[in-house]
């Protein structure tokens, strides 16, 4: 189904998932543990997600990680692969959660989001070190994830409250 | 929050905590078991007999024979020494009591060397 503002929508909400996604890398936090971040840029892939499908999700998660990374230099890096990977399983995550159970809020998909994109990261790290002793990784990013995935998804809760208050909503899903 | 995204934070809080249990058991009791440490004696380029450094295990002491003639090797609570050597410098005994993995007593004129087995830990790691 195409259609020419699905096309430009999609094409604004890529460059702000971009910009995030930039941002974040000029900011790392300032955390002992390598690979933790906000995961900012997955607040727009959840959107595409509620707002279109799992088509718009994912083309936003890897189109973002394409750009991202040409723009900030890590093309065909390491980094870029768990970025890639990550941004993968997560969105099938999200969008699996929210096509089939009804009980979560956006924070809960967000957590699970979170918790996708670091088992992606460690998935495609293990892989590309030949060593699953990265796994060992995991526990750590597992707590991390609780708060980075809370954050983003309060960020997301209230995006939406305002969208909808805006009727932006209405507006960005009317074809 | 819903009642389910709670339940999510629980789950994935209890995953993260097992997996934390896994690896404390998996490193920090297995290198306990890495104990007791073992030390090689060595005579006249020859392996004479490898001895486990069990902290638990009481005193030994062991006579062997060296290229000037007896030496007393004592091994207690997982560290060993040179106790008695006929060598004009004393300087295996001198050096007394080793256990650190590495770690090496060589006495030079009775052709002795105990060798405390395994990779020597390091001193610091710079990035």
């Amino acid at each position: 189904m195409f259609s020419t503002r699905r096309l430009v929508y999609l094409s604004l909400l890529l460059a702000m998932a971009t910009a995030l996604h930039l941002l974040e890398g000029l900011f790392p936090i300032p955390l002992p543990l390598p690979g933790v971040k906000l995961g900012l840029a997955n607040i727009i892939t959840l959107l595409a997600l509620y707002l279109y499908d799992l088509r718009a999700g994912l083309t936003v998660a890897i189109a973002r990680v394409f750009l991202g990374s040409l723009l900030g230099g890590t093309f065909l890096a390491p980094g870029f692969f768990l970025a890639l990977t990550g941004a993968v399983i997560s969105t099938l995550f999200m969008a699996l959660l929210i096509k089939k159970t009804s009980c979560f809020s956006p924070v809960g998909i967000s957590l699970a989001g979170a918790v996708g994109h670091n088992l992606g990261q460690l998935l495609m790290a293990s892989l590309l070190l030949q060593n699953q002793a990265i796994f060992y990784y995991l526990p750590f990013l597992l707590l991390s994830s609780i708060p980075t995935g809370l954050v983003t998804g309060t960020l997301l809760q209230g995006l939406l409250t305002r969208l909808k208050e805006a009727g932006v909503f209405a507006e960005l899903t009317r074809n | 929050m819903t009642r389910g995204d709670k339940l999510l934070i629980a789950a994935v809080l209890l995953c993260a905590f097992l997996g934390l249990l896994t690896i404390y058991r998996h490193f920090v009791i297995s290198s306990d078991q890495r104990f007791p440490a073992q030390a090689t004696i060595t005579v006249e380029g020859k392996v004479l007999c490898t001895i486990d450094l069990d902290p638990a295990a009481g005193q030994e002491l062991m006579q062997i024979a060296g290229r000037l003639g007896p030496a007393t090797v004592e091994v207690a609570d997982g560290k060993i020494r040179m106790r008695e050597a006929n060598c004009p410098e004393q300087i295996c005994v001198k050096q007394s009591w080793i256990a650190s993995p590495g770690s090496t007593i060589v006495c030079l004129p009775g052709e002795i060397i105990i060798h405390v087995d395994g990779p020597a830990p390091v001193d610091a790691v710079t990035r």
